[in-house]
């Protein structure tokens, strides 16, 4: 099934970057933190969100394709699109010295824990039919 | 509504006998159920119409636009899609598992995952099948519905 369509693209990408935001704010508050970057870190959370949805949107049409060279290749473009965009951003305005090793966790971090839970999850289901199945072939015996 | 089993020696053919004054909505419901798993798949092996139990279908594949029905001793060439099988054998325990190939559920052993998430099929008979990441959610949901039927 397609997720992610036309028709609802840009509601996801509104969903996300409200969610980043509200989290990026929250985080700031509890912290006391003040941002110098407000303004180009709103952008940057906007354009982040147009892009890993769009990655993300690309999944329905590599379902026939082995999961890990997918996953490999998602990772690559977004990492791409990362130092990319930072390196722009540098040359328009100067980022902190350690700007892009900061951007390469923020997108490795929750990609990592997204692909551990999506396996957990998998194996899981295959366990939970495989007590379906064993429970009809007891019934038929 | 009553189920006897009786056990006969020597009986050449199990059957089933119903004996009733009026069909009430339960038996109606077996009578459906019993109608698709008791219904024959008709197609051609070497040349010959054949007619098999739809029940002793392992699993139909489409190869170069023909559909065949793969039992332990046949493959049926058949005259039908992928989808007319669904609809027409819906009761019996098929599911799709990828663009080309249905299963039936009764006649798996067991299922595997690998690294990449494609699913192995292992049927009773020893061969194996592969289930695409795109139907894998459509199979658990006919799987679970299958489950609640046969609770009933």
């Amino acid at each position: 099934m397609k997720l992610i369509n036309r028709k609802n693209f840009i509601s996801i990408v509104c969903i996300s970057f409200t969610l980043i935001v509200c989290g990026k704010l929250l985080l700031e508050k509890s912290m006391g933190f003040i941002d110098a970057h407000y303004t180009e870190n709103i952008f940057a959370c906007l354009f982040f969100s147009i892009i890993i949805t769009a990655i993300l949107a690309l999944h329905f049409y590599l379902q026939r394709f082995p999961l890990i060279p997918v996953l490999i290749a998602q990772y690559l473009s977004v990492i791409g699109v990362t130092v990319g965009f930072v390196k722009i951003a540098d040359m328009i305005e100067k980022t902190s010295t350690n700007g892009m090793w900061q951007m390469l966790l923020s997108v490795t971090i929750p990609f990592v824990v997204s692909a551990i839970v999506y396996y957990i999850a998998y194996f899981r289901q295959i366990k939970k039919a495989n007590d379906i199945i064993a429970g009809l072939n007891q019934n038929q015996l | 509504m009553r189920f006897i089993k009786t056990k006969e020696q020597e009986l050449k053919e199990n059957y089933l006998e119903l004996h009733y004054d009026n069909i009430d909505s339960e038996t109606r419901e077996l009578i459906s159920r019993l109608d698709t798993t008791l219904s024959n798949v008709e197609g051609s092996y070497e040349e010959k119409h054949v007619s098999v139990p739809v029940t002793e279908v392992l699993y139909f594949e489409t190869v170069d636009r023909k559909t065949f029905a793969y039992t332990d001793k046949m493959c049926i060439e058949m005259r039908l899609t992928l989808n007319n099988v669904l609809e027409m054998y819906s009761g019996a325990g098929l599911i799709r598992i990828s663009r080309s190939a249905v299963v039936n559920v009764y006649k798996i052993d067991h299922l595997q995952g690998d690294m990449n998430m494609r699913t192995v099929i292992f049927l009773k008979n020893g061969e194996k099948l592969i289930m695409n990441r795109g139907y894998k959610k459509e199979f658990l949901a006919e799987l679970e519905k299958i489950k609640e039927r046969n609770q009933k």
